[in-house]
């Protein structure tokens, strides 16, 4: 093909300027680390850059909701600690006061150191966190939930639990309500509640209580009776219908069951002495507290004053119980969903490695691979150069 | 007989020219558009003699230039390709750089709004969380703003791209049309023979042309060429031009088209039809990748306007009071056209943000009725309309004349107006406005899971609403709640089966409620009130950044802007890649051009060595015949 003298020379020259052109792209390459200069360079990857960016900023934020639920979660643990064990040594002194050896004197010491328990579980229920918000008070944390009005112990707040997001489709609790905590715990054994009759003048204390079966919820009584002191001594239990659902001899030591329900019976009850049975509602803690401090200033020394003691001690007991259950399973599920958190912590740091490794995948720059282009794009540089100058030097008017 | 002198010096005459016109061809190598010319030689008539024709000599008969009409025109439609190509390129590599972009792109401060928004969950009590959601917010705001008036400003680099090219197209074809005449002159002056260096003056501008827009041309009998652009409408005739004029869109005066005016001074828009070079090259890039991605980015700011906006309504904020609007709410624009008659209108309004596509809608009134087209997919409908389409209502309006239209764009604008009208970090809705709760004296274990608030109407509510329990709410013997402060009860529940969760609505709420339950046992729905605590409602709204809520519910805000990146990108990628294949043909057009009419500068040499020796050789005629007339005159002196 005929080649015009113009054509000769812009090939040349054109040959140089792509080679330097391809040149500066891998430099640039060199000096960002990155292979991907702009999306026109790799539209589906530039795209994908920008998802998976996100991907790890939600990992980063996750990763920082994660510690803060850890640190809100280590501190509800600890305050529930402190419960747990203020509640078991309130039950030690109850199972003191309840001792036989214990005078109404030494009972009214034993009160004075429940009351101080029941302000010092009232200070923790009103426990704050660093921002100064109420721990227990479900959503409305700005007011403290629990007060005293006159020996009445109300909740204020709510029954709401703060969630925090930790993992993509993962929320953890990272609180619990007062409610849940310190108000809704069950009365009695938990299933019932077994009250002595008011003017019971025997020595007839209601002991250890079970369900057998399913306990059918109505309102019991237990009657015992004893026309004179040479008849037996009878019982019968009636439910809310005055329906009677069982009946028969009594001794002492005794356990009766009707609908569901077992209770042990000891000492000996008078003519009329009466027990209901009634399905357990909730009680607060403080109530629980409160009323064996009652209890304790008004103890008397008289058998049936001993007996009502051991009846209402008996009940506070398996209240303290109760609550002490629910703080430990609170306490449980608190260290689950710390465990939880922490699963949830390796979780999103091994995604997040993965994201930057397909990330680096994606945009990063294979060196070896630049490095090596680079040198011979370098070469071919300077070949068009130099082929350029000899051709350039040809003409046939050098030989004119 | 003929003359040995005058032989000679036709010779001497003729090689003369052949040097000249060498000389002419080393003078204009490097001279665009310049074909190679060389001279035709023809025998000069025999003279007859009694034994035959004896030759008389030498003539130039032409000048003609080294010239293959298809590849010029080779040459200049790949001009038109090369240059649009790259004009398409220097535009999109603009937007491409500048979206990506980490620094000024929308993807990190997408991130960083919502990992504000996460903060606020984790303390949605704090003040200063919320001033830096709030500040986050404008920050979002702001870089919709800026990114939208960088649009808006290649928008305007368009337009004056635009007018340059016609101004140049104009000028152009006004060259064109005075060499025509140039050309007819001197060929009928010159006896038919070409004017060259005319001709190629004019294949030049026609390849500059060509540059600008895409031509077709058709030369005419008497030498002249006629210009057509589009799909047939003439520039050059002959010795005259029709000028191309810019003016501003029937719908969107920001935007120039480009008409040309016919008879009885009436604009006809061209703009359609243009195509290839700059000025093509500029109006594709318009319809094609600006006009989208303001439209893509709009759809992104009203997307997240109304997504949010509506989660945050469902809230509560810190003094109680339930959710406003957290961004301004955003709605379609209608532009009524330059000539509508002015009697009819159109309303158009945003009805369901998570439908919008990002297209524009044209509609026309024709024969009685209004034909709504989709200008993306071509998709029409017509009636009397109101119309629905991809959660917009257009509602026809007033007394319309044949011929009226209106341009709907439902998210040209969204980007620029999208806006924080939350000012007071208070205001900021984290809470959700009921709880619940289950009441002390509860027998069973059964309580309220969740509640979800769908609609706010009725809220707050008047007085709490009450469940209570009952084995026989729904007759003899079928368990479930009665419900006192809210029609809509009783609600039947059965704890023996249903104790795993079950899902009622009530009002503008729904909630979960479980467990077992005993007769008379009591659950209560109330206002959230004093709720500082709650932050239920940030995490739905923290919620929306990874759910799929827009383009009906197919992409969530990240995947909206990386579909716009990846659209820019691909179009600057094809665009480059375009370039670089139009380079490429276009050297190859040129090459071959060039292999017929460039001029080689050795074989000029040897052309020149060539006439030189001849002329030498012509020379020795001149010299041969002196030494035969002196040898005559020598013989007969006495």
């Amino acid at each position: 093909m005929r080649l015009s003298s113009v054509q000769i020379f812009q090939q040349g020259i054109s040959g140089i300027l792509e080679q330097q052109a391809k040149l500066q792209q891998t430099e640039q390459q060199l000096a960002t680390g990155r292979r991907i200069q702009t999306p026109s360079d790799d539209p589906a990857a530039a795209a994908q850059i920008l998802d998976i960016t996100e991907d790890l900023g939600l990992m980063d934020q996750y990763q920082r909701n994660a510690n803060l639920a850890e640190g809100q979660l280590a501190q509800e643990e600890t305050v529930l600690a402190d419960v747990g064990n203020l509640l078991q040594r309130v039950r030690e002194l109850v199972v003191q006061a309840n001792n036989a050896t214990q005078s109404p004197e030494t009972r009214q010491s034993i009160a004075v150191e429940v009351e101080a328990r029941l302000d010092e579980l009232l200070s923790l229920a009103n426990s704050r966190n660093a921002d100064g918000e109420y721990i227990f008070a479900g959503f409305q944390a700005s007011a403290q939930p629990f007060s005293r009005q006159g020996g009445v112990y109300s909740y204020g707040g709510d029954d709401g639990q703060r969630m925090l997001q930790v993992g993509r489709s993962t929320q953890v609790a990272v609180q619990d309500s007062g409610y849940d905590v310190f108000v809704a715990v069950p009365a009695g054994n938990g299933v019932f509640t077994v009250d002595a009759g008011a003017g019971n003048a025997g020595t007839a204390v209601a002991g250890s209580t079970s369900v057998v079966g399913a306990f059918v919820p109505d309102t019991y009584t237990v009657t015992f009776s004893q026309l004179t002191p040479a008849d037996p001594v009878t019982y019968q239990v009636t439910d809310g219908s005055a329906v009677v659902v069982a009946s028969g001899n009594y001794s002492a030591g005794d356990t009766i069951e009707f609908g569901g329900a077992s209770v042990r019976f000891d000492g000996a009850p008078a003519d009329g002495d009466s027990f209901t049975i009634n399905p357990a509602p909730r009680q607060d803690m403080f109530t629980t507290l409160q009323n064996i401090v009652g209890v304790l200033e008004n103890s008397g020394s008289a058998p049936e004053q001993v007996a009502a003691l051991n009846n209402a001690l008996g009940q506070s007991l398996e209240e303290l119980d109760q609550a002490i259950g629910q703080v430990l399973d609170i306490r449980a599920d608190v260290g689950v969903r710390m465990s939880q958190v922490e699963t949830q912590l390796d979780i999103n740091d091994s995604f997040k490695l993965q994201l930057q490794e397909t990330l680096s995948g994606i945009q990063d720059l294979d060196y070896a691979e630049a490095i090596s282009e680079l040198n011979l794009q370098l070469t071919a540089l300077q070949a068009a150069q130099q082929a350029y100058v000899k051709v350039q030097g040809l003409s046939l008017f050098n030989y004119l | 007989m003929p003359d040995i002198l005058s032989i000679g010096s036709s010779a001497l005459l003729s090689l003369q020219q052949a040097i000249n016109t060498t000389g002419h061809n080393i003078a204009n190598v490097n001279t665009d558009g310049y074909s190679r010319q060389r001279v035709n030689f023809d025998t000069l008539p025999p003279q007859q003699s009694g034994n035959g024709y004896i030759g008389s000599g030498v003539e130039v008969d032409s000048i003609q230039r080294y010239y293959n009409e298809f590849l010029v025109g080779d040459v200049r439609s790949r001009t038109s390709s090369q240059s649009g190509f790259e004009t398409f390129h220097t535009l999109s590599s603009r937007l491409d750089n500048m979206l990506a972009d980490p620094n000024v792109g929308l993807g990190p401060v997408i991130d960083s709004f919502f990992g504000a928004l996460q903060d606020v969950a984790s303390n949605p009590g704090s003040m200063p969380e919320r001033q830096v959601l709030l500040g986050e917010a404008q920050v979002l705001a702001d870089r919709f703003h800026y990114l939208d008036t960088n649009l808006r400003n290649i928008g305007g680099e368009i337009n004056a791209r635009i007018e340059s090219a016609v101004s140049e197209i104009n000028g152009l074809a006004n060259n064109i049309s005075e060499i025509n005449q140039q050309i007819v002159t001197a060929t009928t002056q010159a006896g038919g023979q070409p004017p060259n260096d005319l001709l190629d003056t004019r294949d030049q501008l026609l390849t500059e042309l060509a540059g600008k827009i895409r031509v077709t041309t058709v030369e005419q009998s008497d030498g002249a060429v006629n210009v057509m652009i589009g799909n047939g409408q003439a520039l050059v005739v002959g010795y005259t031009t029709n000028q191309l004029q810019t003016f501003p869109d029937g719908f969107d005066s920001d935007q120039l088209s480009i008409g040309m005016a016919g008879v009885g001074g009436n604009i006809t828009d061209l703009s359609r039809f243009l195509s290839g070079g700059e000025l093509g090259a500029a109006l594709d890039f318009r319809e094609q990748v600006l006009n989208p991605a303001r439209n893509e980015l709009g759809l992104l700011a009203t997307g997240i306007s109304a997504t949010v906006n509506s989660q945050h309504r469902l809230g509560q904020d810190l003094n109680g009071q339930l959710g406003g609007d957290m961004f301004q709410p955003l709605d379609a624009t209608v532009a009524a056209h330059a000539d509508n008659s002015g009697a009819s209108s159109m309303t158009a309004v945003i009805t369901d943000a998570t439908q919008l596509t990002g297209y524009d809608y044209r509609l026309r009134y024709s024969s009685g009725q209004w034909t709504l087209t989709n200008l993306t997919t071509n998709v029409s409908q017509t009636g009397a309309g109101p119309f629905s389409v991809d959660g917009l209502t257009i509602t026809p309006g007033g007394a319309p004349v044949e011929g009226d239209s209106f341009l709907v764009q439902p998210t040209r604008q969204g980007a620029s107006l999208f806006d924080v009208v939350l000012n007071r970090p208070e205001d900021f809705a984290a809470a959700s406005p009921l709880r619940s709760q289950a009441a002390l004296g509860n027998i069973g274990t059964g309580d309220i899971e969740s509640i979800t608030v769908n609609d706010v109407a009725g809220l707050p509510l008047a007085t709490p609403v009450t469940l209570t329990f009952n084995p026989d709410a729904l007759g003899p013997g079928v368990p479930g709640f009665d419900v006192v402060g809210i029609a809509g009860g009783p609600l039947a529940y059965d704890p023996a089966t249903e104790s795993g969760g079950k899902t009622f609505s009530l009002g503008g709420f729904e909630f979960t409620a479980s467990g077992d339950f005993q007769n008379g046992d009591e659950l209560t729905i109330e206002n959230n009130t004093g709720g500082t605590g709650d932050n239920r409602n940030a995490l739905l709204l923290s919620g929306l950044q990874t759910e799929q809520t827009l383009l009906g519910g197919t992409a969530s805000y990240q995947s909206v802007y990386g579909g716009l990146v990846a659209d820019v990108g691909v179009k600057t990628r094809q665009a480059e890649v375009g370039a670089e294949t139009e380079s490429a043909l276009l050297s190859q057009a040129q090459a071959a051009r060039d292999s017929v009419s460039g001029v080689n500068l050795d074989e000029e040499a040897a052309n020149l060595i060539r006439f030189q020796q001849a002329y030498q050789a012509a020379a020795q005629v001149i010299a041969v015949a002196d030494q035969v007339f002196q040898t005559l005159l020598n013989a007969t002196r006495r």
